[in-house]
């Protein structure tokens, strides 16, 4: 039962595959040859999460042929991360019952999975998640979640590893450990990496594919047109030239950027310039008998903007979601924001008209049927979807949004048919669009390619320059640092649990 | 306890019966401001009760739970619920003196024993909240004078209710004040600074009465929503399964089934539905309803005539007392039925597909939602109600089909509902025996076997005008409309 000594190669034969009907790669020639591992690049959009699933058997081969798929296949994916925590919420029986249910602990999404339990166990200890293992699998932050992919897909004996931006989420500690781990099997098993970033690529990568957006003729006596992408060249990694080239391409120019103006016709109340926009004191947050958050002391003063740190599960997104009101322990706490006492009567509408946020947690949230320009909306409100009668200033505003991304030929395209890159930088728009006096970026970054990185940092910085708007940036990526902010708070891991 | 709307005059019974009505956006103008900094206890913390008070909460308002003293020292699923999510939590005798609305979040059947314990502890001119009218209306629950009687009842599951509200909508949601308990006038306003607490003024509200929403949700439930759905589901699988269809495809033919035609249903209601089948398949599926209707109506006339002089209420109450002994015994009989027991196929079915191999199932819609709807205006229950509680509701309990068959309805549930369904359900099935003879698997499980689609000009036309005047269609139209207004603009 050796692998490397099974695994055939992989070819590609102008091969198109469909996804549902919302995606083509059209006419891809590839082939990995034993003893390759690929990474897999290129902009938003263009196909790179649906090449790598292809190799995991999704979607529909239309022409051509593919050969040599190995059967068992390790794939870890924000897709496929989402589809699982999706079936997790739709396992919740609770409405049955009229009892909240618990949900899948880890153990058992871990263990029941799992073909190499000697394996498991030992990730589970590296990974840190041992404290873990009887919490529910939706509980668990994001981070902890993808660790949880991770060892499903590591330990289950894979003839082939697909990992499609694993490295997106995972402190600096995990980060390494993995690392060191997919080293030390590269071996035994083939690996193909989708990444964005370009610095995070591993030194065994031998090979990089490239993919473009591809714009196919709509299908005779089918109005739909679909999206597309296609293979646009190969790299080999030895050849440097060519791969400096393929660098450059994922770079941007972001120097004439410009950020929409807020809507005139939307006022706030006033805030009182004397008092900071945010006042935890002695925040807590405890599970059961697991302390997350303890006894954390914190003031956001107007125009200070803030970089927020700690490696996975030190309760980053809790202390967010205490701000913005969408954790119920925030009454059960001493927290003043934007002039308001918590629990003394006011609404959550109210907070969060001062707030625009986005986060990993929302994207997962925003599963309603309507249209790009719509969720940029949506913006106004702090709603997901809209529900009220936008005005033709907050058309106009969000048309410019879309422009400034990009996607202005997609402004009446349904949001869930776009990729996972895309719909994050419309829920960027969204957070920013009001212009609020509270920004708060939770790993805002996650699932970017380099360029359209590039222009959400650039964003950034232009916001905080503005002068209106104090931001809150979470990002465990050192590298992605805004200038403008100088204050840092990190959170350590509580151990006891 | 006496029945409460037998002790009516008929005047009144028939007044109470015809409100119904879908509210506009103005008369939510003030708000939650008739509950700001009233105290309000829930009790009950299953899924209503927990979601609506995470939603009353982050309104603005001040939520606690009352729980049994077990359910607290046993560190119960409801006291979890209530302590992890931050609420106050006590025992009645702590938290209900110092309530001023107490929210009634049980279910059903434990309504008459929570209220016992509950009314002596409250404080004078409280207000007691409801959100089903059984107790007050069947029992005969007789409420002290001083206390404010509301009921606030949103029309989905609780889950439902928290992620719409999360989202910055809401969920359908009726109300009422029960007149015989308003004693300071005070009823309507705070039912709608409920509704509007639970975001379901932003989804539309419907003011109606306690008498008009029981006689209606019983009639409703019993009949077209679960009744009906559970006696096609039993007759159409075991008919095709007689008729040599793959038991895994007829088993997902009807499963996913009801939730795709009467997903039809939902946006353009009875006339809708049928327009999805081809000329000659609508024909059919119009004259077996017609077929159907006259076969059913004694049944359905029973049933209304059963639920309007106590007598449904009265001999369930009497399984009640008996441990539900009847109730127990049905719900095993169901989950042994063939089409419970046969799990639904791997292979793909289009959406058009359900309509087309499931003529059969389309008629059994059409003819159960006409004949709930004719047989309760004709009781004098207001077409508004009848609306919802034949029509609109019939895709929401398509749904838990679609999830895990007949078990998961009759789960989801009341008590109450599950009851009457089973009494549906035995009454129904021998009642089509002689019907279901005549069936082949052209109208169940494989379409019709047609050379070609033509049909008759005239008879089309006489069926098409059929459908259209229903009563059901003029104030379904309306009212879809209303609630159009209000949707998610997509």
């Amino acid at each position: 039962m050796e692998p490397s000594t099974r695994l055939a190669k992989i070819a590609f034969n102008s091969a198109t595959i469909s996804f549902d009907d919302r995606f083509t790669l059209s006419e891809v020639d590839w082939t990995i040859e034993p003893g390759q591992h690929w990474v897999i690049t290129g902009a938003n959009g263009a196909g790179k999460s649906a090449l790598a699933a292809a190799l995991a058997g999704v979607g529909k081969l239309e022409t051509g042929s593919i050969d040599g798929l190995p059967a068992r296949v390790g794939l870890v994916s924000f897709e496929a991360q989402a589809e699982l925590i999706a079936a997790e919420l739709k396992k919740d029986d609770a409405d049955i019952m009229d009892v909240v249910s618990l949900g899948t602990p880890v153990r058992e999404m871990i263990f029941d999975y799992c073909s190499d339990a000697e394996l498991a166990g030992e990730l589970v200890e590296k990974f840190g998640l041992t404290p873990l293992l009887e919490r529910a699998f939706r509980k668990l932050s994001t981070g902890e979640t993808r660790k949880v992919m991770l060892i499903r897909a590591l330990a289950n004996e894979p003839a082939l590893l697909i990992l499609d931006e694993p490295f997106d989420g995972l402190d600096v500690d995990t980060l390494a450990m993995l690392q060191a781990h997919l080293a030390a099997i590269v071996e035994r098993v083939p690996m193909v990496l989708v990444l964005n970033r370009f610095d995070e690529m591993p030194d065994f990568i031998t090979h990089v594919a490239y993919l473009d957006k591809d714009r196919p003729e709509p299908v005779k006596g089918s109005k739909k047109r679909s999206e597309g992408g296609r293979l646009a060249f190969t790299v080999d990694r030895q050849d440097e030239a060519a791969y400096n080239e393929l660098y450059q391409l994922l770079h941007l120019k972001t120097s004439d950027l410009r950020v929409p103006d807020a809507d005139p016709a939307s006022q706030l109340p006033a805030l009182d310039p004397s008092q900071p926009l945010v006042k935890l004191t002695q925040a807590t947050i405890r599970y059961g008998d697991a302390l997350i958050v303890d006894r954390l002391d914190w003031t956001i003063e107007r125009g200070q903007h803030w970089q927020l740190s700690g490696p996975n599960g030190s309760g980053k997104t809790c202390v967010l979601s205490l701000i913005t009101g969408d954790h119920p322990q925030c009454y059960t706490n001493d927290i003043f924001v934007f002039g308001f006492q918590r629990g003394s009567g006011e609404s959550i509408w109210q907070i969060k008209q001062f707030i625009g946020y986005v986060s990993t947690a929302l994207q997962w949230e925003y599963r309603v049927s309507t249209s790009c320009r719509n969720v940029v909306i949506s913006g106004f409100y702090d709603s997901i979807g809209v529900y009220n009668k936008a005005t033709d200033q907050q058309k106009r505003i969000a048309d410019q949004w879309l422009a400034l991304l990009g996607m202005s030929a997609r402004a009446d395209q349904p949001f869930n048919k776009l990729s996972y890159g895309d719909q994050r930088l419309l829920l960027i728009a969204r957070a920013m669009v009001k212009h609020p006096p509270l920004l708060i970026l939770d790993e805002p970054c996650l699932g970017l390619d380099d360029m359209n990185r590039q222009l959400v940092l650039a964003l950034i910085e232009k916001i905080c320059e503005g002068g209106e708007t104090t931001v809150l940036y979470v990002n465990h990526h050192t590298e992605d640092r805004i200038k403008e902010i100088d204050n840092h708070l990190t959170l350590e891991k509580l151990s006891a649990l | 306890m006496a029945n409460y709307f037998n002790t009516l005059t008929l005047r009144e019974q028939l007044e109470q019966l015809a409100k119904c009505r879908f509210m506009y956006s103005s008369e939510f103008d003030e708000g939650v401001e008739a509950l700001k900094g009233k105290k309000m206890v829930v009790i009950g913390c299953g899924a209503q009760g927990l979601n609506q008070g995470l939603n009353l909460r982050d309104s603005g308002l001040d939520v606690a739970y009352a729980l049994r003293p077990d359910a607290i020292e046993q560190k119960r699923q409801s006291w979890k619920n209530a302590t992890e999510n931050g609420f106050t939590v006590g025992t009645y005798e702590e938290l209900i003196p110092t309530a001023d609305v107490v929210l009634n979040l049980t279910p059903d059947k434990q309504h008459t024993s929570v209220v016992n314990a509950v009314m002596p502890l409250m404080k004078e001119g409280a207000c007691l909240s409801y959100s089903h009218g059984f107790n007050i209306v069947e029992e005969g629950m007789k409420i002290r004078d001083d206390l404010t009687v509301i009921m606030v009842a949103p029309k989905c599951p609780g889950s439902e209710v928290r992620a719409e509200y999360v989202r910055g909508f809401g969920v359908p949601t009726l109300i009422a004040v029960h007149e015989a308990n308003d004693p300071k006038g005070e009823g309507l306003a705070l039912a709608k600074a409920y509704a509007v607490g639970t975001g379901g003024h932003k989804a539309g509200v419907l003011m109606s009465s306690f008498i008009a929403e029981v006689k209606s949700d019983l009639m409703g439930e019993q009949t077209i929503l679960c009744g009906m759905l559970q006696t096609g589901s039993i007759l159409c699988f075991d008919k095709m399964i007689e008729e040599g269809i793959d038991p895994g495809y007829a088993s997902k033919l009807i499963q996913y089934g009801w939730e795709n035609i009467t997903e039809a249903l939902k946006y353009g209601g009875v006339t809708n539905m049928l327009d999805r089948l081809s000329n000659p398949a609508k024909i059919k599926a119009f004259d077996l309803a017609e077929e159907l209707k006259e076969i059913m109506r004694p049944l359905y006339n029973k049933h209304q005539d059963d639920i309007m002089s106590g007598h449904f209420s009265h001999t369930m109450m009497e399984d009640w007392a008996n441990d539900d002994v009847n109730l127990h015994k049905w719900r095993d009989e169901t989950a042994e039925t063939n089409f419970e027991k046969t799990p639904a196929g791997d292979m793909a079915i289009s959406e058009q597909e359900y309509f087309d191999n499931g003529i059969l199932m389309v008629a059994m819609v059409k003819a159960g939602v006409e004949l709930a709807f004719e047989t309760m205006t004709a009781a004098g229950i207001i077409a508004e109600s009848a609306y919802y509680e034949s029509l609109h509701e019939t895709p929401l309990i398509a749904n838990t089909i679609a999830r895990k068959k007949l078990y998961e309805m009759n789960a989801t549930i009341s008590d109450t509902a599950e009851y009457g369904c089973y009494l549906y359900n035995h009454a129904c099935v021998p009642l089509l025996a002689d019907f279901m003879k005549g069936i082949k698997s052209d109208v169940i499980g494989k379409g019709l076997d047609v050379d070609d689609n033509g049909v008759d000009n005239a008879r089309l036309i006489d069926v098409n005008e059929a459908l259209r005047a229903h009563p059901v269609e003029a104030v379904g139209a309306v009212l879809r409309g209303h609630m159009a207004d209000m949707k998610k603009i997509v």
